[in-house]
């Protein structure tokens, strides 16, 4: 009983932390009024890189500049620019570093292939270690 | 044949360590980003100026000769130590300079100036960071290098040392 009463409150509190995260970086004077575009100026704002920071997005960072970078996105929003140009207005300044997921490119096929080689690799090498081992006896 | 196959893990194991090894002993700094500017226009921009009644209008200042580009302000103490540096590519390099004050407050930037010295031909106002964006600044001080034709040819992110100076000089010489 006492364990499952400590399970509980440790749930509930990480539950708590987990659906609470980062909703107090944004200021209230940086919403937009409409929704939908707010929307969208979050979902972008969560893919860019607090450039201070570094291993934080813009949504999560309260430093000046991921400040400015949310109002920014904000502005272009109003601007009637889609998704994908303010990505592309944000990479022409600041360069692929600026988005957290790196795109794929030529230069970054190896981080994004690489892991499924060295999987394959380690598969083969067990399948083929098993099957010399199993000859053995 | 099982043994030659064993051996593999091991070298692959060897030859990843060996790399991030490398990446520890060569002298590299995780903060300083390459500049995705570098080679292309410099964007242009409009804005107040100090200490002159006309507007900052970056396509009078820039394409007749090198301008070294610095983003400073009063607040930020690296930009303080930096400043004698600027100064000396003003006074004996003959550079034309252009400062752009970064979230500042014009009466203390011009305080500033009075006791450190003013080496800047123009100094531009960016009081709520765009033009540093247009940039691609994340952190003053920073300091750019156009050459006569507009485009930039580098950038330096923290303050000017004794070693960057120089560095900035022989690259003066290469653009001359």
């Amino acid at each position: 009983m006492n364990i499952k009463k400590t399970f509980l409150v440790l749930l509930t509190f990480s539950l708590f932390q987990f659906f609470s995260h980062s909703s107090f970086t944004i200021e209230p004077d940086e919403i937009l009024k409409d929704q939908k575009l707010e929307l969208r100026a979050r979902n972008i704002s969560k893919n860019i890189r607090c450039m201070v920071c570094q291993n934080q997005s813009i949504d999560d960072s309260s430093a000046p500049l991921a400040k400015d970078l949310r109002l920014l996105i904000r502005d272009k929003i109003l601007d009637g620019y889609n998704d994908k140009e303010v990505y592309t207005y944000l990479t022409d300044r600041y360069g692929d570093f600026i988005l957290l997921k790196p795109p794929f490119k030529l230069s970054t096929l190896a981080l994004w292939f690489l892991p499924f080689v060295f999987f394959l690799t380690g598969i083969f090498l067990v399948f083929f270690h098993n099957k010399k081992s199993k000859k053995k006896y | 044949m099982k043994k030659k196959i064993a051996i593999v893990p091991s070298i692959i194991f060897l030859f990843v360590l060996s790399i991030f090894f490398y990446l520890l002993l060569i002298e590299r700094d995780r903060s300083k980003l390459p500049s995705n500017l570098l080679n292309k226009n410099i964007p242009q921009f409009e804005t107040e100026s100090l200490l002159k009644s006309e507007p900052f209008i970056s396509s009078n200042e820039f394409g007749d000769e090198i301008v070294l580009v610095n983003f400073f302000a009063t607040w930020c103490k690296p930009c303080r130590d930096e400043h004698i540096y600027i100064k000396r590519f003003s006074n004996e390099k003959k550079i034309k300079i252009i400062g752009i004050n970064y979230k500042d407050d014009s009466k203390k930037t011009i305080n500033w100036l009075n006791n450190l010295g003013n080496p800047y031909s123009s100094i531009a106002l960016d009081r709520n960071g765009k033009i540093a964006i247009e940039w691609g600044v994340y952190g003053i001080p920073e300091t750019f290098v156009v050459n006569p034709d507009g485009i930039i040819k580098y950038r330096h992110v923290g303050p000017i040392t004794n070693k960057v100076y120089n560095k900035i000089n022989l690259l003066l010489e290469e653009i001359k």
